[in-house]
């Protein structure tokens, strides 16, 4: 299995207003950075409260890194067009995230791309 | 002779099936005409402050100038002392607990969808983790004091004034034991609601009386809007929450299957 890691530019981010929290705050994650990683699906959780992208980079040292991507509940998944088999182990992709504050490989999740770049899903 | 007394018997039967039917008849009738006098809110139900929620599952920002939208969680309302040593517990306690879902009131301020199903009996109100709240509306009271306790839903009656939903609930677990983020009133509690469609907004008028935490009333109202994209009621449990706790903050726990779990 091929394993890409690619750490974009951290962005920052301008919020019109705070987001409000789902079922837990979103102090945890750093909601004015944005960080894209490129790897590989290892499991697509379809679960509530939220499901999550367990997504499997390397590091800077070549290391495989496995990070955990928060995403909403599945009902509102659903609703954005997306499905259990959206995304399948094994499958390339890009994921921006708005990253965990305390470094942890981790974040919650802003958008999915395919390598070159076409959305995975909407999120609208 | 027993001729005559079977042809009786037989005539006597179906005049009670006749008198039987034409009574059935009749409540279906009354049922009928009672459910046409009823709203009907159809949609898929969510508070306005979470609407058009993200993928990752945040409310998207609000353009700048909107008014602002009232909060169920309580933490404007006028505590007493009890109800100020609930409040810090709570902060104190809160970034290190999960939720067990929404529960009542806040399934009513929730980044969940619900359903409503309304019959002349009662109003169903359904959301997405399968919660669900009873509102007999048929003119029954509370049940005896010995027939009821405190549940994570509490217990509902209702009527209807014109197209106006008024209910009343009371035995509600304090809310913040089984969501954290839910207020911390006591078993005690009150509720009242008045909910009707306003436009393309259902509007729904909170009043909660707690003679254990608060001064006083305390009043809250929420909008719901239909937010699209659903061709049903996906339920789901409620299995998954890896919200973990490191150095005071929160942070996502690693997968099950790597805790050994």
């Amino acid at each position: 299995m091929r394993k890409e890691f690619a750490l974009a530019a951290v962005m920052a981010l301008a919020l019109a207003s705070p987001p409000v929290a789902a079922h837990h705050s979103f102090a945890m994650f750093d909601m004015t950075k944005k960080v894209t990683v490129s790897g590989t699906i290892r499991v697509f959780q379809w679960t509530n409260p939220h499901s999550y992208i367990q997504l499997v980079a390397k590091d800077a040292a070549g290391r495989d890194v496995e990070w955990s991507m928060e995403m909403g509940a599945p009902m509102y998944l659903y609703a954005r067009g997306w499905r259990p088999s959206t995304l399948k182990a094994g499958m390339v992709v890009n994921v921006t995230i708005n990253p965990l504050r305390n470094g942890m490989p981790g974040g919650v999740v802003v958008e999915v791309t395919t390598p070159d770049g076409r959305p995975i899903g909407s999120n609208r | 002779m027993k001729g005559a007394v079977v042809a009786a018997m037989a005539a006597a039967l179906l005049g009670t099936a006749g008198v039987a039917q034409a009574q059935d008849d009749s409540a279906a009738g009354h049922r009928t005409e009672a459910f046409s006098k009823l709203p009907y809110w159809p949609g898929y139900w969510v508070s306005e402050q979470f609407n058009h929620t993200t993928i990752g599952g945040f409310a998207a920002p609000r353009e700048a100038g909107s008014p602002p939208l009232q909060r169920l969680n309580g933490f404007n309302a006028p505590w007493n002392e009890e109800g100020r040593r609930r409040q810090a517990e709570a902060a104190r306690t809160r970034a290190g607990r999960r939720a067990d879902g929404w529960g009542y009131p806040m399934m009513m301020d929730a980044a969940t969808p619900f359903q409503i199903a309304i019959t002349p009996e009662e109003t169903l109100i359904v959301n997405a983790y399968g919660e669900v709240r009873h509102i007999y509306t048929d003119g029954r009271s509370f049940p005896a004091a010995e027939d009821i306790w405190p549940t994570v839903w509490g217990t509902s009656i209702g009527h209807w004034e014109g197209e106006t939903l008024v209910i009343e609930t009371v035995q509600v677990q304090m809310p913040y034991t089984y969501f954290h983020g839910a207020p911390t009133f006591s078993e005690e509690a009150h509720y009242f609601e008045r909910i009707h469609l306003d436009g393309d907004r259902l509007v729904t008028e909170f009043r909660i009386e707690d003679p254990v935490t608060l001064t006083a009333p305390w009043s809250a109202t929420i909008t719901h809007v239909r937010e699209g994209g659903y061709d049903r009621m996906v339920q789901m449990d409620f299995s998954n929450d890896r919200t973990g706790m490191e150095g005071g903050v929160n942070t996502i726990e690693p997968p099950a299957d790597e805790r050994g779990q």
